[in-house]
């Protein structure tokens, strides 16, 4: 990679900006202080003290992370309660949130989307903890502010705005086992009405391999770069500017063998953020935001046989989202919020096994209403509308509340929908596997792709009319219901959550024909409806001034719908291994939807020595048996299936001593009990890591 | 060679079968057995022509049979044939000259109790009266453990090529009927299946 060219590129961003800023006038930071409570903006659009939503909701403070000694963010989220992630049957990993999926899950970064996700799922790995404030989570649907992809929830990154005006920032370097390097800077200032942040991480990883029986390494050597300026200028006492760059660039090894054939080649990643607000505050009252996203996310593969060089793989992905969105908030005097938004959004994909470039475009605009109709009870209702040039509009209300019983007790519920677009992929692919030679046609070009086979003699039968495929795809989507209770009082704290999510319209695949090479032509459909539901259990504990406990559990059930019924009716069957005869799968024998584990838990215990400027913590996370497909062809998951991923205990420490005030030194392992399987491919083994990180 | 075991002899079966004869004529018992490591090959597939004669069998003998008549249902590879209908027009099949059809039923083996009241498909020009293809048949073909697995809960029922019943039940795809056939290692069709014949003519009790 070109190292200068990309450091130029940043800087050129950075100085445009710059310019631009100068020419505008001065104010002051007009976000209050909210002292000690933690403080986010994710649930409602505005700051709101974490204790006093109607939401289910977690947060990751920056300090956490860098106690835990997390330097990618998929690691830290997987070790709070109900947040998981899962390698599913692409190979991809990807968050799981009360049991629904990735493909479900909105990721923002300073309240704006990223994209780029492989076969549904979006690679937290491919962001640095290096740079982030805070990360909030909200659980459960929130489309009725974020719109398509929050039926799970929302993941919002929020990075920091520097307060000093001093010039202040950290350098840190960590070696750890399989030959990972985590390199930071970050500095930042405040120089009159301007700030700046710059921030660069280089992360790389010599790869590992989980199991010596296949050839080739599990995860191959790679290494990354991110970079991220911001710049923060208040042009008058009301109004203010805030922009942001981010790059992200990956290189990772793709050689292999296959079929006793050795190629070489890699696979890349590049990723641009521009990100542009204008705050205007016109009284005490009203304040808009004007904001412009643009995002560019590319990741390319190419791999040949150096000496023929014959093509195993070459593919690329190149998808580009721009979002223009304009956001008011009154404060009305006695009480209450509005807040209300409007905005486009254009989303272009260009990939391999498309025709060519496809665009959709939305427009949409969403209202809330956050209010406290009676003393001790704050509401919030919010709705969002979207229109969008592939599917029906979509209309997302939510609703939630939560009552203060007394001091101690508080009482939360929430209900809402929740919509995800149907993708590129499943309304415009066009791929033909060449080895087995089976086909799949997205939705939207099956018809005329159909006919095209049909014309060239490739076709045997059709299985669905034509008719079948005339309505358009429809999104698909959710309603979840989260009823809560928490506890505070004194040294304890304590939350109780139950959730249900309705899903429908899950989108799959079917087949629409078949071909004369025996295999068949596959297409998608709304058809599937699941559920997922359970409970969690979150409790924290002051032992003293030092010492803090927390403990949290999630039991979670999920079905598909229609299997469900089929188990109720006595119409599913498996194959008893040990006899090779059929019996019926019975209620208790189903074990609901794959990549679900019934149980999570997790227990920490976090050491503060404020007297000589150390901390260590020990993280004890526990995941119960989960399966990855169906193995004996009955389509569901009984315990007859041999996919089962046994439980697991996965163990964490690290420890931190500051020296000579500036110098914190870091010493810590993850995945202490060495717990590794390759159903796992993201899991590696014990890793043990230091890391020196300077202050100045 | 084939191994071939009786492992059941529905004794039961032949007393109650004493007690309310109403023309006297001798009701033979119904046979129940195991049959392991049927060889079923063929040539081609993977996108290539499919060829290579079925192995044949017949129910009345519980044997593999060369004989051009006196068979009941045939296999190559994941297909099975029935000798009844009129040839598929793949090469190198055999020629129907019975009565043979076939019906697929739901429920584990034990469950069906009766042939009588079902509609049985023969083959014809085009199709099997066992649909070939995964999942449309008696199988599921997993590409991504290269897998073909009996779809648990399928029982076919045959009618002989001479107006018998039999109930079949395939339990491997795989020599030795591995526990976790591996589609890489284990060597493929091999079938075993369970089945029960009623060698009454017209009788369709199968229990």
């Amino acid at each position: 990679m070109n190292l200068n060219r990309l450091f130029f590129t940043v800087c050129v961003g950075y100085a445009t900006t710059t310019i631009f800023g100068q020419s505008i006038p001065f104010q002051t930071d007009s976000i209050p202080m909210l002292d000690l409570e933690e403080v986010v903006v994710t649930a409602t659009r505005s700051n709101r003290q974490l204790s006093s939503l109607p939401l289910p909701m977690t947060l990751v403070s920056a300090e956490k992370i860098r106690e835990s000694g997390t330097v990618r963010l998929n690691e830290i989220l997987n070790e709070q309660t109900g947040i998981t992630t899962v390698v599913d049957e692409s190979g991809f990993e990807g968050l799981q949130i009360q049991g629904i999926a990735s493909d479900y899950i909105l990721i923002l970064i300073d309240g704006v989307p990223l994209v780029g996700r492989s076969a549904g799922n979006f690679d937290l790995s491919r962001l640095t903890v290096g740079n982030i404030e805070q990360v909030e989570v909200v659980k459960g649907p929130s489309s009725s502010l974020y719109g398509s992809e929050a039926l799970g929830g929302v993941v919002n990154i929020i990075t920091k705005k520097p307060t000093a005006e001093k010039f202040t920032g950290n350098a840190s370097y960590r070696y750890g086992s399989n030959t990972q390097q985590d390199l930071n800077l970050q500095f930042q200032q405040r120089i009159d009405r301007l700030r700046y942040v710059f921030f660069a991480n280089r992360f790389s990883s010599g790869g590992y391999d989980l199991d010596s029986d296949t050839e080739g390494l599990t995860v191959n050597p790679f290494s990354n770069y991110t970079f991220n300026n911001r710049i923060y200028y208040d042009l008058n006492k009301h109004v203010s500017l805030f922009s942001s760059l981010r790059f992200y660039s990956q290189e990772q090894d793709a050689g292999g063998i296959v079929n006793d054939k050795s190629y070489v080649g890699d696979s890349k990643e590049q990723e641009w953020n521009a990100h542009l607000r204008l705050d205007q505050h016109w009284n005490e009252k009203l304040s808009v935001q004007y904001e412009l996203y643009f995002t560019d996310y590319n990741a390319r593969e190419l791999v040949s046989d150096p000496v023929d060089n014959e093509v195993l793989n070459d593919s690329e992905y190149d998808q580009v989202l721009l979002r223009p969105e304009i956001r008011g908030a009154y404060d009305f005097d006695d009480n209450g919020k509005i807040t209300a938004g409007v905005g486009y959004q254009l989303d272009q994909l260009d990939r391999t096994f498309f025709d060519g470039q496809v665009a959709f475009n939305s427009q949409y605009f969403y209202a809330q209403y956050d209010f406290d109709p009676i003393r001790k009870l704050n509401t919030i209702v919010g709705v969002r509308f979207d229109i969008h040039s592939e599917y029906a509009s979509q209309f997302s209300p939510k609703l939630a509340a939560r009552y203060k019983l007394n001091e101690a007790f508080n009482l939360k519920g929430s209900v809402g929908y929740g919509f995800k677009a149907p993708d590129f992929r499943q309304l415009y692919f066009d791929f033909t596997n060449s080895t087995v030679g089976y086909t799949v046609f997205g939705y939207n070009v099956a018809g005329q792709k159909l006919q095209d086979l049909e014309a060239q003699g490739q076709i045997s039968s059709i299985v669905v009319s034509s008719s079948d495929m005339e309505t358009p795809l429809e999104a698909e989507s959710s309603i979840g219901y989260n009823l809560g209770i928490g506890y505070k009082k004194g040294l304890w704290g304590a939350e109780l959550n139950l959730f249900r999510n309705d899903f429908k319209n899950l989108i799959d695949t079917r087949i629409i024909a078949r071909k004369t090479n025996g295999q068949n032509v596959f297409s998608y459909v709304n058809f599937e409806e699941i559920l997922t539901t359970g409970g969690e259990l979150n409790a924290s504990y002051k032992l003293n001034e030092s010492i803090h406990l927390s403990a949290g559990y999630q039991l979670l059930y999920t079905q598909d719908k229609t299997q469900w019924q089929q188990v109720k009716a006595g119409g599913i069957f498996a194959r008893d291994p040990a006899t090779n005869q059929t019996v019926a799968i019975t209620r208790s024998d189903y074990f609901g939807l794959v990549n679900r584990s019934r149980h999570h838990a997790n227990f920490k215990v976090f050491y503060d020595i404020p007297a000589i400027g150390a901390n260590a913590n020990f993280r004890l996370m526990y995941r119960s048996k989960y399966a990855l497909y169906d193995t004996n062809g009955n389509g569901l998951i009984d315990p007859y299936d041999s996919s089962y991923v046994n439980g697991f205990l996965m163990a964490n420490l690290s420890a931190t001593k500051t020296f000579f005030k500036d110098f914190d030194l870091q010493i810590g392992a993850n995945n202490l009990f060495d717990h590794t399987d390759p159903n796992i491919p993201t899991q590696p083994g014990r890793q043990l890591y230091l890391t020196l990180n300077y202050k100045f | 060679m084939k191994k071939i075991t009786i492992f059941l002899l529905a004794t039961v079966v032949t007393f109650i079968s004493c007690s309310d004869d109403d023309n006297g004529q001798d009701i033979v018992p119904i046979q129940s057995k195991n049959i392991s490591n049927l060889a079923a090959p063929q040539t081609g597939g993977q996108g290539e022509p499919v060829g290579g004669p079925f192995t044949k069998f017949d129910f009345a003998t519980g044997m593999v049979t060369t004989s051009e008549t006196d068979w009941d249902i045939a296999f190559r590879g994941t297909t099975i044939a029935v000798n009844g209908g009129a040839i598929t027009g793949t090469t190198d099949e055999p020629i129907r000259n019975g009565d043979s059809g076939a019906s697929i039923q739901t429920g584990t083996f034990a469950s069906v109790v009766s042939a009588d009241g079902l509609t049985y498909a023969q083959d014809a020009d085009g199709s099997f009266a066992i649909p070939t293809g995964s999942d449309n048949g008696w199988y599921n073909y997993n590409p991504q453990v290269n897998v073909i697995t009996a779809i648990p809960g399928k029982v076919l029922v045959f009618r002989t090529r001479d107006n018998r019943y039999a109930k079949v039940e395939i339990l491997s795809y795989y020599k030795d009927a591995p526990e976790e056939p591996d589609g890489f290692v284990h060597e493929s069709r091999f079938y075993t299946f369970n089945y029960v014949y009623n060698p009454n003519l017209g009788e369709t009790t199968l229990e």
